[in-house]
């Protein structure tokens, strides 16, 4: 099935672009070995960062169509890109300790954002669990993503802001050693990496979203079953009188 | 258009007043849409199918009562009418307006009292309609206020917050809040219960001025009997089906098989 | 049919109705403005003795106790809401429905600038920082601040006023959304202590006015989602 297909691809390319990250690209000068580290990190992130914005376009487009499918998409993006956020937060730390001293750097932008849209993603699923039936967890967790995705750009400027006004440019990042001068060996393995990462996204997504559409499908059935059963049955009218 | 109309009240201890009903201007009578129509309406809760396929069409100006056991789906029916709840799968119209994609034209024309009274305990009885007349956009406020006060017997309990007040009390206030707005359509969910005598009697003058202006009348009850005398038409509901129709005013069809889509779509039954 | 005159007549009424009840018999605004008080008396134990390290920590302290204090006010707020079906009645009026967050918005906001200048009196007091000399940064700080909050604060509360596990899920959810703003109040608030050395109060002004302005045009937009069903 095209699905299997696209699970074997994936898992190829990410075997590949991680075998090229860890073994082929050369270490960066300033930072070592460690920055290696940085090709899935930041990769991970653009990914907890499109899932969010799918999660919340497919939101709305529940609240625009009333169609459930669009939510089962909801959910798969914001299961899907928890993982990824969480990867990303403990590559950024991982990268971190090595090349800062600590685990933790308040004032680096993507690192806070993705803390704070692991909190979102959290709130959201929480959210969800919480709320029994389907068209009003629907339409409570549009709304509530909506409002989070809203909000991450907001975060993450006021937080360069933070950084820009303390003019500690002293701060190093991951993806700082992708300056314009950066040798394209890099660059080349960031892109290789982001792309195996999205086919592996997909897939999970496409699996996710299948699990959940036979769900709403098995749930529909029960439901119109119930009423033609009771359309087929009426109350005889001798027996109310 | 704005008619008082006069209601004799027999053997009641309250004063004989005119009970101040403003209706909605009807128009020409052989355009007007029915009041409500359905058509296979159908509300499931949690996989209960609590409404499995309702079509009815009720005439304007009629007094109807809805009858049934409990769980028959009364309370449901009278919500999807006032746009409460979403139908799961079917329509249902009020004036030619459907209850899902129009509900704020639908909403402008349909009063509700259900058994929860919506009342906010803090605030007292005036302050309460005074809310209510601001929400509902009621011309000539204040005025109104007092009348609809005095209308259901509450004018020297007005300056007391409702936290104090009796079930029936809080009925009445409710009924007051219904005799602010000017809708065509009145779903009524069990007026009678908690209701003492002089209560009862303000429900059935209540149904009579709505009679005469011309205003359609739903009533979901358990007392047919008191009812009686008010009705033009009857609807039996069981298990979330029409089990029968009598009188005038409405009229049903039998659900149809198969089912239409719901909220989910793409999913062929 | 709903027009800006007849929403704003709306948006009054319910705030009105709001306060009315509030002062009637809610008697929790008086516990909510004693809960931040706690809240900062607990950072003094926190973080004190040395008045110098409290000073410096002052518009921190101030910012997250009105925050806190916030949760609980705009719970209270909507917990109105929920005397005998009154949230579903709300619903049923022919109003429009951004109208009727307005005036819960309203409401919020105004209990939210109470809330924010008696904190920023008290943190005046407690850690020893001088308000009066920069006391129209910071009333702006607190305006701004205050807004924020309600706006986010009376949305959340919309979404988890019917909820399971409501108390945890209302800070959950609407904590996390007011990070910026909470940064934004933190650093425009020790500026203007400062006496704004390096000229960015400004900037972080308008950053709580582009998040107000945001978070009030997505509540309005959404708000009316909840009250379905």
């Amino acid at each position: 099935m095209k699905t299997r297909i696209l699970g074997v691809v994936a898992l190829a390319a990410v075997i590949a672009a991680t075998f090229v990250a860890l073994v082929v690209v050369p270490p960066d000068q300033n930072q070592g070995d460690a920055q290696r580290i940085m090709y899935p990190h930041v990769a991970s992130a653009w990914l907890a960062y499109l899932s969010f914005g799918v999660t919340a376009l497919a939101g709305i487009g529940w609240l625009w169509k009333r169609d459930l499918r669009f939510d089962a998409v909801a959910v798969s993006g914001a299961e899907i890109g928890v993982m990824f956020t969480a990867f990303a937060i403990w590559g950024g730390m991982m990268w971190g300790r090595p090349v800062w001293g600590v685990f933790w750097q308040w004032e680096d932008p993507r690192l806070t954002t993705t803390a704070l849209l692991l909190a979102l993603y959290v709130g959201y699923l929480l959210l969800r669990r919480l709320t029994d039936d389907p068209e009003r967890r629907a339409t409570r967790a549009a709304i509530v993503g909506l409002v989070a995705a809203v909000d991450i750009p907001i975060v993450h400027f006021s937080v360069e802001w933070w950084r820009g006004l303390h003019q500690t440019a002293t701060i190093a990042s991951p993806d700082r050693v992708l300056n314009p001068a950066a040798p394209m060996a890099f660059v080349g393995t960031l892109l290789g990496m982001l792309a195996a990462f999205t086919l592996a996204w997909a897939y999970l997504m496409v699996r996710r979203y299948q699990l959940a559409r036979r769900e709403l499908e098995r749930e529909e059935r029960g439901r119109i079953e119930r009423i033609v059963e009771a359309r087929s049955n009426p109350v005889p009218s001798e027996a109310l009188r | 258009m704005m008619l008082w109309p006069t209601i004799s009240a027999p053997q009641t201890s309250m004063p004989q007043t005119t009970i101040y009903v403003s209706p909605r201007s009807l128009g020409a009578h052989d355009s007007r849409p029915p009041a409500v129509v359905t058509t296979d309406l159908a509300r499931l809760f949690a996989g209960n199918a609590a409404l499995a396929g309702v079509s009815l069409r009720v005439d304007v100006g009629g007094v109807i009562a809805l009858l049934g056991a409990n769980g028959a789906g009364k309370t449901t029916l009278l919500r999807v009418l006032a746009t409460a709840i979403r139908p799961s799968y079917g329509r249902a119209q009020v004036d030619g307006f459907d209850v899902d994609r129009d509900a704020d034209l639908v909403r402008g024309r349909v009063a509700y009292l259900s058994h929860a009274t919506g009342l906010y305990d803090d605030l007292t009885a005036r302050e309460n309609l005074r809310f209510a007349a601001a929400m509902l956009g009621t011309p000539d406020a204040a005025q109104r206020v007092e009348r609809a006060l005095s209308d259901v017997g509450l004018s020297d309990r007005a300056a007391d917050p409702v936290r104090g007040f009796s079930a029936g009390m809080r009925k009445r206030l409710a009924l007051g809040r219904i005799l602010l707005g000017n809708a065509s359509l009145v779903l009524l969910d069990e007026p009678y219960a908690a209701l003492d005598a002089d209560g009862l009697s303000l429900v059935d003058q209540l149904l009579v001025a709505w009679r005469e202006v011309g205003v359609t009348v739903l009533v979901a009850s358990h007392a047919a009997d008191r009812l009686e005398p008010f009705l033009d038409g009857r609807v039996l509901l069981a298990r979330g089906l029409v089990a029968g129709v009598e009188g005038q005013g409405v009229t049903s069809f039998p659900p149809s098989l198969p089912v239409a889509r719901g909220s989910l779509t793409g999913v062929s039954p | 049919m709903s027009t800006l005159a007849s929403d704003t007549r709306v948006a009054l009424a319910i705030a009105r109705k709001d306060a009315l009840a509030e002062l009637r018999g809610r008697h929790a605004t008086v516990s909510t403005l004693f809960f931040a008080a706690v809240v900062l008396l607990l950072f003094g134990f926190a973080l004190g003795p040395d008045s110098a390290r409290l000073a410096a920590a002052a518009p921190g302290l101030l910012w997250l106790a009105v925050v806190f204090a916030g949760v609980l006010a705009v719970n209270r707020l909507h917990l109105l809401e929920t005397d005998d079906g009154a949230l579903e009645q709300l619903a049923l009026y022919p109003v429009a429905r951004r109208a009727i967050y307005a005036g819960k918005a309203l409401a919020g906001f105004a209990a939210m600038l109470l809330l924010g200048l008696l904190v920023l009196g008290a943190v005046g007091v407690l850690f020893a920082v001088d308000i009066a000399g920069a006391w129209l940064p910071l009333l702006a700080t607190v305006v701004l601040g205050a807004l924020g909050v309600a706006a986010v604060g009376t949305f959340y509360a919309g979404v988890t006023v019917r909820l399971r596990a409501r108390e945890v899920m209302l800070p959950l959810l609407m904590l996390p959304v007011l990070a910026p703003l909470l940064l934004g109040a933190v650093k425009a608030t020790s500026a203007a202590l400062a006496g704004d050395p390096f000229g960015e109060l400004g900037a972080w002004l308008q950053l709580l006015v582009a998040f107000d302005v945001i978070m009030v045009v997505a509540g309005a937009a959404t708000y009316g989602f909840l009250l379905e069903d």
